[in-house]
């Protein structure tokens, strides 16, 4: 009687803790409940693995731009060595993280070789058409576009391949367009020598505008060694005709020439600027690139899923809705069929139900769409164990056992069965949490634990309280246990 | 003993009709694979080969107003630049012309925003915050496949092993038999569906596919305990047993499936739509399960 008691309270402990956890420490609901955005970054590296290390670098500098982006709560994770996934709650706009993100930034800063000024020239006129024709295009696809006025651009384009010795293989307009671009950036920095001065040597940046016009500039602090090189570069190239080149991931962002009056000592003070046309938003992108680092391999962005606000709380009510109907036929379908013990079968099925919840709060488990699946799903199989005690608990009762004896064996013989049962479901849950996507983890997880847990419930849970019913005279009826046609006779 | 389940005289019936059940799912898998529209076993979805998916609502009251199809295609192909995507977009109306449902290539975000935008522009206003999208790189979902047949095989081979261990070398045939019979069936329906309805698959199904082989593999488990169980206890004979171990567990196996198709019609009918085909393929997988569990496993094991 003791130890009947024990569990009893053992169980009502639990059940108060679970509350506890519930109400201090509240669910975790992933992006598909919650709207908000996820994108997938996948680390390219041409040959062999990426390594640990290398991966920990990337993680770093992307965690970097995120946090100087100002996005709140975001949520930044490494998947499968060589993947980083970044959440954005609620409603912001991928497109700026995906833009920031995305470029390695890697800067340099290059002089110009001798003799190459007229060549300069030309490409910088050239570039600048071509960044002309595409802002053209760009506001033509804004309004309808009008066929004249895309055979001005084609003609224009054409004009510019000849010039350049250059033909493009893209299919379509803007492909080209692009393209071209990219031809002329990679001509200009040819004609740039590297120096050992590079985004490495930065200690900061920030952006400030412009006094004589509405563009932004952005301001480089270097580290002391870093304010060394620039000093002894400028030096050397003060007063020529060479150019100093700042250049991103290839493309030159500015090009200028370094005063004669700096020849002595090169520009000291340990800062420079950029100003190259920028607009508030590029100022502020190039910033946040710039003191995270640059990424020490190329990313590119493989998967984004936005789901907006109003989706995610309908969402959340579908799956209330899923889980309470569900739980409540089961219930019906229980206590039709086994009477006292369906009821009872019931109890601990709401009882599962909080434990799986305050485990989820506890682990802490992030409740996605799938997730919930899987939890709907579990509370099938955590019946399944009940229903196969209570047939065993209905033969024995048929075989003329009293109640009691009846119960003990019904829930011993059907231990092993059960315990057997599960393994299966427990290995395929396994192997889709180690091999699975998140996505798929979720729903691995939540089944999982609730397979599990549904062991206990079942197992002790049920017995426990079934035992607490039968203590009460009122409960012992052989009638309230067995439907009437399956009385003995 | 009065049997309700009468699988000695029904034997070749029970054991036919699987066989029918599962040419017309190989039948489905080869038309599938051969046909030149389609190319592969099955409708393979954006999870696995890549591209964009967006779900959006118009903002109008009780009643959309009818926008053909064709005219909103028209008019994108007028106003985008992106001919790639113009070409080979797929664009549907759903519940009362509210819900506009796009599928593309893979876009990156700025273009898939400005399709968006564009799309604002013909039939607009529409409500952002009921915006659902997905873009997945060719890359990724290459990947993804592979992930997804790795974890099926894993998963297939652990479990042969476990049942193998357990039970002896005749037993565990006949439940890998069932456990390959029921994925056979529920991979053949989703071909016959991807055919005829161009229901596509995503990763989703290979974790359906996963918890049926689980879950099937443990009905029969159970039946075959009973049928070793009352093999070793009763003297009567052996066809005989095998049928009342059967009709012993007919009920708790029924049941068991019953609680679990409750929940899954539930998601089935209230839950979101991305989990319909999801639950949908669960659901035959444990009415297919069931029945290898109680009918055809057994039946192998009946002698002639």
């Amino acid at each position: 009687m003791k130890r009947r008691q024990v569990w009893l309270f053992f169980i009502i402990f639990l059940l108060t803790l679970s509350v506890y956890l519930l109400i201090n420490y509240p669910l975790q609901l992933g992006l598909d409940l919650q709207g908000g955005s996820q994108l997938t970054l996948q680390i390219i590296k041409e040959e062999g693995k990426v390594t640990k290390d290398e991966l920990e670098a990337v993680n770093s500098v992307i965690d970097r731009r995120v946090n100087n982006l100002g996005v709140s709560e975001s949520n930044l994770q490494t998947l499968g060595g060589d993947q980083l996934i970044l959440e954005l709650p609620g409603e912001q706009n991928p497109l700026v993280a995906s833009r920031v993100l995305g470029k390695t930034a890697l800067l340099e800063f290059r002089t110009q070789k001798e003799g190459t000024s007229t060549n300069l020239k030309t490409l910088q006129l050239q570039r600048f058409n071509i960044k002309e024709l595409i802002k053209q295009y760009s506001s033509a696809e804004q309004s309808q576009y009008d066929d004249n006025f895309l055979k001005i651009i084609q003609d224009d384009l054409k004009n510019t391949e000849q010039e350049l010795n250059y033909s493009s293989t893209s299919s379509d307009l803007y492909g080209k367009l692009i393209e071209i671009k990219k031809h002329v950036d990679t001509e200009i920095t040819n004609l740039f020598l590297k120096t050992d001065l590079s985004g490495k040597d930065l200690i900061n940046a920030g952006r400030r505008q412009e006094q004589t016009n509405s563009n932004w500039e952005v301001l480089l602090t270097f580290s002391n060694s870093g304010g060394e090189k620039f000093a002894e570069i400028t030096k050397t190239i003060a007063g020529t005709n060479q150019l100093l080149a700042i250049i991103l991931d290839g493309e030159s962002i500015s090009e200028a020439s370094v005063g004669s009056q700096f020849a002595n000592t090169g520009i000291t003070g340990g800062s420079a600027t950029i100003s190259g046309n920028f607009s508030a938003e590029n100022a502020r992108e190039l910033e946040v690139q710039l003191k995270g680092g640059s990424l020490p391999l190329p990313i590119e962005i493989v998967e984004t899923n936005t789901i907006g606000a109003l989706l995610g709380s309908k969402n959340i009510f579908k799956s209330l809705y899923a889980a309470i109907s569900g739980l409540i036929f089961v219930g019906i379908f229980m206590i039709f069929n086994y009477r006292i013990l369906g009821f009872v079968s019931v109890i601990s099925l709401v009882l599962y139900g909080f434990f799986n919840l305050a485990l989820y709060s506890l682990i802490p488990v992030t409740l996605t769409l799938p997730g919930i699946s899987g939890l709907i799903l579990s509370i099938g199989m955590a019946v399944d164990a009940n229903i196969l005690i209570f047939e065993r608990i209905r033969e024995e009762l048929y075989d003329g056992n009293t109640l009691t004896r009846s119960i003990d064996s019904g829930f011993q013989r059907a231990n092993s069965s059960i315990v057997d049962g599960h393994i299966t479901t427990l290995l395929s849950c396994f192997v889709l949490f180690l091999l699975g996507t998140n996505f798929v983890k979720g729903f691995a997880a939540t089944l999982g634990i609730g397979v599990l847990i549904s062991l206990f419930t079942s197992l002790n849970c049920s017995k426990t309280i079934l035992r607490f019913f039968i203590t009460y005279q009122s409960f012992r009826q052989k009638n309230l246990y067995l439907t009437r046609n399956n009385l003995p006779n | 003993m009065k049997y309700k389940l009468e699988i000695i005289k029904n034997k070749r019936k029970i054991i036919g009709f699987s066989t029918v059940l599962i040419l017309l799912s190989l039948l489905g898998i080869f038309y599938s694979t051969f046909n030149t529209s389609y190319k592969k076993p099955i409708n393979l979805g954006m999870d696995f080969v890549g591209g964009n998916e967006l779900r959006i609502e118009r903002v109008c009251g009780e009643e959309c107003s009818n926008f053909p199809t064709d005219l909103v295609l028209d008019n994108l192909k007028r106003i985008s630049k992106n001919k790639k995507v113009i070409n080979n977009i797929k664009l549907q109306f759903q519940n009362n012309n509210k819900l506009i449902s796009i599928r593309t290539p893979y876009l990156s975000i700025e273009e898939s925003n400005n399709l968006i935008t564009n799309i604002d522009n013909i039939i607009g206003p529409l409500n952002y915050e009921s915006k659902d999208s997905r873009l997945i790189g060719p890359k990724l979902g290459k990947r993804l496949l592979i992930n997804c047949v790795t974890s099926l095989l894993v998963s297939l081979f652990a479990i042969s092993l476990y049942i193998t261990i357990r039970f002896d070398k005749k037993y565990a045939l006949f439940a890998l038999l069932a456990l390959f019979h029921d994925l056979v069936i529920v991979f053949g329906i989703f071909s016959w569906l991807g055919i005829i309805l161009s229901v596509e698959v995503n990763s989703l199904f290979a974790v359906s596919l996963l918890t049926i082989a689980g879950y099937s593999v443990n009905d029969t488990v159970v039946i075959f305990d009973r049928i070793r169980e009352n093999l070793k206890s009763k003297k009567e004979d052996y066809n005989e047993t095998i049928q009342l171990s059967v009709n012993e567990s007919f009920r708790r196996t029924t049941f068991t499936s019953i609680t679990t198709l409750i929940p899954l019609l539930s998601i089935i009918l209230f839950g979101s739509y991305s989990l319909f085909w999801f639950s949908l393929a669960l659901s035959l997988g444990i009415i297919v399960g069931s029945y290898s569990s109680i009918l055809l496993a057994p039946s192998f094991l009946l002698k002639d």
